[in-house]
């Protein structure tokens, strides 16, 4: 689904985000990216994202060379992968149900059908009950919630996630990958950056480490358990 | 067509999705963009109502600029028709050798008349110049200390036809008319309102250049100032998949109604600016002895002006929209 081949990335020509990164995310496989802050983690989503493009090296994503897409094709592109950020990234001025149905509005999904599919996703996360709330009335672990039902509600095949869990404590992040364990189990090949580590090793998944820019180990954990 | 399917295949999950909403069609692509398009263009009239001050002060300014050429326009439309109407009163004042005794002046007025591009001919004998001039003047006793008469008979003559050319050219063969002393055409001060006309109509284009200029600047500060805004909404739609064409939509269709405001405030403003003057450019027209009304935009005229400041709204929205997305990039 995913795979880096001799990737790099240098900002402003000097500093090296990224180097030398190859490895490749199976189709349907969950994958945790660990790693101090600024170890590269938001650079290598970023990169999968198209927000920026490799300085050497290629990304490939379900079999394309994603630098190779014109602009005008980036935004399909996008369409295909939910995106789950830190700060929720939600709309404030709209209610819970519009902040879902975004990405369906802007795929232009006839609005029964995305009523329909908005409170599927919202009931998956456990927030149907919320849907005309607005995000401020919620909690952060709610807004964070609503922000992967939105990342979830076109059913992309791939799911990303930034320290989904940054500023949540134990139990709520526990909740939170769970959900992120529950849509993987469904097919959704699903990267989470995080450095959470004791959750992430209760969690039993492959994890990526990241350090300098560099990938230092590539753990199996989930062969190893299993 | 066999090679789509294959690749569509061994792309899997992602590309078969892709495949299956292209199968559902132009059709329902064509409905959900005419929807968006629907529902931005409420929404965007919504944004406008919720803050009806600063709407109403922005479509004011935009109306305003466009007031000032389509007045001007309006000006020479109705000067073009006073043009008209004083084309048709060119006369060519024919005087006689001052000595010519009044026989002979009828006989060369019979002379005048008879040439092909005479329209009419009226003689003025030298006694009757003499009674109009004391008329006119009320200068009776100066006058009347003069022992001779000093003015001379003349012909009024008015030329089948007005274009100014044809007029001069007359003036040239009835001036080498015998006993004819000189031809007076009163032609130049048409020709100076002529130009001035003209100076006018190019004033009228440079200014709504100006104007218009002036429009998209006010659209385009507005619109870009709503642009930063909502430049978080920008960008998070933006990392979810929209499309430049999605993003600018709204702003867009908030351009068209400024434009459109502005022109309904202008054509109002107009036509209450028409009525205001109608009643003292009517005295002043028949004080000339013209008949003349102010014309209003009309039917087309409003039509004109209301598409072309929607036009340039929408215009000044595309270009705020589009300088300002290429600014706003996803963090």
């Amino acid at each position: 689904m995913i795979a880096f081949e001799h990737v790099g990335k240098r900002y402003g020509g000097r500093f090296e985000a990224l180097a030398g990164l190859d490895f490749h995310v199976r189709r349907g496989e969950m994958v945790f990216l660990t790693g101090h802050s600024g170890a590269g983690k938001s650079s290598l989503l970023r990169l999968i994202m198209r927000l920026e493009r490799p300085s050497r090296g290629r990304v490939m994503v379900a079999g394309h060379d994603i630098d190779r897409l014109h602009d005008s094709q980036v935004p399909f592109y996008r369409r295909q992968i939910g995106v789950v950020f830190q700060d929720h990234q939600l709309l404030l001025d709209r209610s819970v149900f519009a902040n879902v149905a975004l990405p369906l509005e802007i795929q232009g999904v006839e609005p029964r059908e995305a009523a329909r599919r908005v409170r599927a996703a919202l009931e998956k996360v456990g927030l149907l009950h919320r849907e005309k709330a607005l995000p401020i009335e919620l909690s952060s672990g709610e807004q964070q919630r609503i922000g992967i039902a939105r990342a979830v509600v076109n059913k992309p095949a791939l799911l990303l996630a930034d320290e989904p869990t940054g500023n949540l404590d134990p139990q709520l992040s526990a909740d939170i990958m769970r959900l992120f364990e529950d849509f993987n189990r469904i097919g959704t090949t699903v990267m989470v950056a995080s450095h959470d580590l004791a959750l992430i090793a209760r969690l039993r998944h492959r994890v990526l480490r990241l350090r300098d820019g560099r990938l230092i180990a590539d753990e199996h954990a989930h062969e190893v358990a299993s | 067509m066999s090679d789509r399917q294959t690749s569509a295949t061994s792309q899997g999950a992602t590309r078969r999705r892709g495949a299956r909403s292209q199968r559902t069609g132009l059709d329902s692509r064509a409905r959900a963009w005419a929807r968006h398009h629907r529902a931005m263009a409420r929404d965007s009239a919504g944004r406008l109502v919720r803050h009806p001050l600063a709407s109403l002060l922005t479509m004011l300014a935009i109306g305003i600029a466009l007031v000032l050429p389509c007045g001007l326009w309006l000006t020479l439309d109705s000067a073009r028709l006073l043009d008209a109407q004083l084309e048709e009163s060119a006369t060519l004042t024919v005087y006689m050798t001052p000595s010519m005794a009044e026989r002979e002046a009828m006989a060369l007025a019979e002379t005048l008349r008879a040439h092909p591009d005479v329209g009419s001919a009226r003689l003025v004998t030298a006694a009757e110049g003499m009674a109009e001039f004391q008329q006119v003047l009320g200068l009776d006793d100066a006058l009347a200390r003069l022992d001779d008469n000093p003015l001379p008979a003349s012909v009024v003559i008015t030329p089948l036809n007005t274009a100014p050319e044809a007029v001069r050219d007359l003036a040239g063969q009835l001036g080498s008319v015998d006993g004819v002393d000189e031809v007076r055409l009163d032609l130049a001060w048409l020709e100076r309102l002529r130009r001035i006309a003209e100076l006018g109509q190019r004033l009228t284009l440079a200014l709504g250049v100006l104007f218009g200029l002036g429009v998209l600047l006010i659209v385009g500060n507005t619109i870009r100032l709503a642009v930063e805004s909502r430049r978080k909404e920008i960008e998070v739609v933006t990392l979810i998949g929209a499309t430049h064409a999605f993003v600018r939509r709204p702003f867009l269709y908030s351009g068209a109604w400024y434009g459109l405001g502005g022109g309904l405030l202008a054509w109002a403003l107009l036509s209450l600016g028409g009525q205001w003057l109608a009643a003292p450019v009517q005295a002043l027209a028949q004080s000339y002895g013209a008949h003349f009304s102010m014309p209003g935009l009309g039917l087309d005229g409003s039509a004109i002006l209301l598409v072309s400041s929607t036009l340039l709204g929408w215009l000044g929205g595309w270009m705020a929209v589009s300088r300002h997305l290429a600014e706003i990039r996803p963090r």
